[in-house]
């Protein structure tokens, strides 16, 4: 240990040294739970670059808190990589750098993700650019498939066919199971892989302008009937019933049929676990349609910081071919539309289905995404596992909708 | 007579039976989710998902969870090295502090010396957790904030109020003659107080050390919020990087690695310190 | 001593000056800390209840607002509905256990140390380690108990013990009893330590039975000791928060939140750090309350012999 003590200080002094000369080092912050994309990316800038970046991994349920805190307490990281439906609240608080002048300048500007622009722009000006892209899509096993003698190859294209599927492939064995979702109130998860349902039928959770909740709609009444009647036939696991999340990729497992997950599944499960054959598609809508949620992350700067030169070349790395091309390996979609089939080129087809989702994809906007949606104990994620799992639907929807309703009154 | 005898000797016996049946049922219970645990984290990394049904591993000894726990985080050495800086840290000043200050409130009479007494009590009576903005922020001004030195005073704080409340009861307990004489001897203040006291009260503050040690070494949401770059987690931090899960999957080998070397510290300090631990809890509760 | 007897009352005197000083000394290091880490603290979030205190950006003075909004919050009420509902159940499960467990160890007989020892080390180990620990056990797929149970034939197939709010409150009772109850029975059997031999021997020859030797012995000259184990467990219940946190998050739809959950969450999720002092302060009163009516109830055990 003294060893390791003493090796510890060593370290120290050489940081110390090296600081002295021009380089900078880029603090910066992500969350965990959301693939290698940029701890490879970051890999790669530092071998290349003067500059280097020195990331943290926050724990992603955490990540947030800890950011607002250390604003508080000025001791905030230089660069975050901020879930993008984030961004709008932190911009408008006013703790973001204005990237306005630079973004723009940027010869490829307008065609990066549209969604996360949108939402990284507050009253005009760009706090948040895209930083990695995922959409939500739906995967199914074809070696189990297979198994339950339905044609692997064929997606399925409604719930009614997930749902028959679901049924054969859980007869295949005891711990095989049809389908698979985090229901323990994972508010994250269950908007991201769950409202497609209801999108893609052209129904919402909340309005066009943000202010009104409504959840209650016949596509939902829908949606919620089809997870309820998988989870009564015992199609989905009872571990569901109380992840919160940190299971999101049961899939892995190779012993479940069907999932919804996000494009960056499709890097880890082709990277980490090879051994899975499976299949992706759009998630389909309860009412026909397709639908899919955008998601992922943006690159915000704190306010303030003096290292933004820096920051900009790492950003301006990232969005370069040899940095999208690493980051789509691990299953981050390109966030350059301009050059996102090239970057694409020899990797894992499936993706293509990732970047497809793009064209059909959502992400509602609004500042209290938190306290709605994301929030272990908010109305959402409250919501979808009393619903689903509850004994009185209509009660969960009655108390979803008022909490949601009130939230965003309380908000105004 | 002899009859009797043999009698009542086989009832004893019997008695005898059933008091270890009981007892051996009751160490099961206790002993048995850690047992498991250990047992379990020794298993192979494939058989992490697998339930732990037996618990030991079957197919061969491994320590592929421990593996797994190392690539959280900064590494398991990293933080364990962090948590036991700290949590060492703490001991010591927690014991300096409340001997003193146990000294103070036991020997001396000054001016709003209740209140002051109540207002270190008092610190329990408040869920850090609700002032933790507040801590973050001055810690910030004093230029404390992401150190393992303001996470100590922190941690120090949060120990006073057991700390000074056993080491008055010690100073308490312990006879004012003694104290006369060493003084007319012409022991003084501190020399007074190390030479003549200290091994008076030691178990005293045997209970406030290891006191201090377990809670600085197992506390989580204060080392969560208040530090803020990687290499300086402490070890708990990291148990919450492993709880969350990586890839969208936990790795439960890595949670029971986690557990056990979450727990093996406290379970040595304990064993080791613990006739002083338990004799100085007991003449704590009995003040 | 006797020589000097003349100069004593002066010296004395002088003394006393002196210590009054000295006694201010020895105990500024620990003041200096609480007051900048604890009173301050406590004040400044007692100015903050009076604001509107977004995390970032600017605080507005709103008086008493927060505390009006308070009053009217459902999932505060329901906060501490939960938390008194907890508080009550697991003090009451800790004593059903840990007072059989003291008188078990109370004896001095062989191996007696060892039992203590064992019951007594999960107090040792942090409660979220505990939790994290229960939480892989109760797991459905990959624990313990779960796959126990259907080894054993007692139940079909594994039971998601934390999905539903009975058997999650269950497990967590359990994993709360295992881990305090050691603290309790070492608390408690100081006390039955402390009870005269002769007095239990007197009673025993008078006629008392072991049920009335307990009702009308033990338990009144316990008092005080008894007094002092339900202040630690209510205390410790009132703030309850890591059990809750890492093992069920919140619980099946969000009925596992206790009030130090509630705060957390309106502070360090929703950012409202005025409302979340707020309710801190209110529940500084609650503790502050329940600690009068206890401390009283430890004085009525002083009063007695």
């Amino acid at each position: 240990m003294i060893k390791r003590l003493l090796a510890a200080t060593i370290v120290a002094t050489l940081c110390l040294m090296s600081g002295a000369s021009a380089t900078e080092t880029i603090n910066m912050w992500v969350r965990t739970g959301v693939g290698d994309s940029f701890k490879k990316v970051v890999e790669a800038y530092n071998a290349s670059h003067e500059n280097k970046v020195a990331a943290t991994e926050v724990p992603f349920s955490e990540l947030v808190q800890k950011y607002a805190t250390a604003i508080a307490g000025g001791q905030a990281p230089d660069a975050l990589s901020m879930d993008l439906i984030y961004t709008p609240a932190f911009a408008a608080a006013g703790q973001l750098e204005d990237l306005t002048d630079w973004a723009k300048q940027l010869p490829y500007f307008n065609s990066l993700s549209p969604s996360h622009v949108r939402l990284g722009t507050y009253q005009d000006r760009v706090y948040g650019l895209p930083l990695s892209v995922e959409t939500s899509v739906f995967a199914w096993n074809k070696d189990l498939y297979k198994k339950a003698g339905l044609d692997p190859e064929k997606a399925p294209a409604s719930w009614g066919e997930i749902e028959a599927n679901a049924e054969k492939i859980r007869k295949i064995g005891d711990d095989t199971y049809g389908f698979y979702f985090s229901g323990g109130s994972c508010g994250g998860c269950m908007i991201f892989t769950f409202t497609p349902l209801v999108w893609g039928s052209g129904a919402d959770i909340l309005s066009a302008d943000g202010k009104t909740a409504t959840l209650d709609t016949p596509h939902m009444r829908k949606a919620v009937d089809a997870y309820r009647s998988m989870v009564k036939k015992d199609l989905v696991p009872a571990s569901a019933a109380s992840d919160n999340g940190v299971n999101f990729l049961s899939f892995t497992s190779g012993k479940i049929g069907q999932q919804s997950l996000g494009a960056f599944a499709i890097g880890t499960l082709v990277t980490e676990h090879p051994e899975i054959n499976f299949g992706v598609t759009l998630i389909p809508g309860i009412d026909g349609g397709t639908s899919s949620f955008a998601g992922g992350d943006n690159f915000v700067v704190t306010k303030g910081t003096k290292k933004l030169d820096a920051v900009k070349e790492f950003l301006e790395f990232v969005y370069s071919m040899e940095g999208q091309k690493v980051m789509a390996q691990y299953g981050s979609l390109p966030t350059r539309g301009d050059i996102a089939d090239k970057v694409l080129e020899g990797l894992d087809p499936r993706m293509q289905v990732g970047l497809q989702a793009i064209g059909v994809a959502k992400t509602p906007y609004t500042l209290q995404f938190n306290d709605l949606i994301n929030s272990a104990n908010g109305p959402w994620a409250t919501f979808t596992n009393a619903a689903i799992y509850g004994d009185d639907v209509d009660a969960a929807f009655q108390n979803a909708q008022s909490e949601m309703q009130s939230i965003i009154d309380n908000a105004q | 007579m002899i009859a009797s005898r043999t009698r009542r000797a086989r009832k004893a016996f019997r008695g005898q039976i059933a008091y270890h049946g009981a007892g051996i049922a009751i160490a099961l219970f206790f002993l048995a989710p850690l047992f498991i645990t250990f047992l379990a984290s020794f298993r192979h990394g494939t058989q992490a998902r697998q339930p732990a049904i037996p618990p030991w591993p079957t197919d061969g000894f491994s320590l592929d969870s421990y593996r797994s726990l190392d690539t959280f985080g900064a590494g398991v050495w990293q933080h364990t090295v962090n948590s036991l800086a700290v949590s060492l840290a703490t001991v010591v000043l927690t014991v300096v502090v409340s001997l003193l200050a146990g000294y103070g409130f036991s020997r001396y009479r000054f001016p709003l010396k209740n209140v002051l007494f109540v207002l270190i009590i008092a610190t329990l009576m408040i869920p850090f957790q609700s002032i933790l903005t507040p801590l973050f922020i001055i810690l910030a001004k004093l230029g404390l904030s992401n150190s393992l030195i303001g996470l100590t005073l922190v941690y120090v704080t949060l120990q006073l109020p057991f700390s000074v409340f056993m080491m008055r009861n010690a100073f308490d307990a312990v006879p004012k003659e003694i104290e006369e004489a060493a003084r007319i001897d012409g022991a003084r203040d501190l020399r007074l107080l190390v030479c003549v006291l200290l091994p008076l009260v030691l178990p005293g503050v045997a209970t406030v050390a290891i006191f201090a040690f377990l809670n600085a070494w197992n506390e989580f949401l204060a080392a969560l919020v208040l530090l803020s770059s990687n290499e300086k987690y402490t070890l708990p931090v990291l148990m919450m990087a492993v709880r969350a899960g990586r890839l969208g999957a936990i790795n439960w080998g890595a949670v029971q690695a986690g557990v056990a070397v979450m727990t093996i510290p406290c379970l040595i300090v304990f064993l080791l310190l613990q006739r002083y631990y338990m004799r100085g809890l007991m003449a704590g509760a009995v003040k | 001593m006797t020589g000097s007897g003349q100069k004593q009352p002066l010296s004395s005197r002088r003394r006393r000056e002196n210590t009054q000083w000295r006694g201010l000394l020895y105990i500024a290091p620990a003041m200096l800390l609480v007051i900048v880490f604890f009173v301050v603290p406590v004040i400044f979030t007692g100015w903050m209840s009076l604001h509107n205190w977004p995390l970032m950006g600017t605080s507005r003075w709103i008086g008493i607002s927060n505390y009006t909004r308070m009053f009217n919050d459902v999932r505060f009420m329901s906060a501490l509905r939960f938390t008194a509902y907890y508080t009550v159940i697991v003090t009451i499960a800790i004593f059903a256990v840990a007072f059989p467990l003291a008188i078990f160890v109370e004896k001095q007989r062989r191996f007696v140390g060892a039992y203590r020892t064992v019951i007594f080390l999960p107090v040792v180990i942090g409660l979220a380690t505990a939790s994290l620990l229960w939480v892989w056990l109760a797991n459905v797929d990959s624990g313990f108990i779960g796959p126990a149970l259907k080894a054993l034939g007692l139940v079909e197939r594994s039971p998601n013990l934390l999905a539903s709010f009975d058997s999650a409150f269950l497990t967590i009772i359990i994993m709360v009893v295992w881990k305090i109850a050691g603290f309790t029975m070492i608390i408690l059997l100081t006390g039955l330590q402390a009870i005269p031999a002769e007095l239990t021997e007197a009673a025993r020859i008078d006629g008392a039975g072991r049920w009335q030797r307990f009702r009308h012995l033990t338990l009144p000259l316990m008092r005080r000791t008894i007094a002092l184990a339900l202040i630690i467990s209510v205390t410790g219940s009132i703030l309850a928060f890591d059990q809750f946190y890492i093992m069920t998050s919140g619980g099946p739809q969000n009925r596992m939140i206790s009030v130090v959950y509630y705060i957390f969450n309106q502070s360090f999720v929703s950012f409202n750090l005025g409302y979340g002092a707020a309710l801190s302060i209110a529940l500084l009163v609650i503790l502050v309350l329940i600690s009068i009516v206890q401390l009283r109830l430890l004085r009525i055990g002083e009063e007695r012999p």
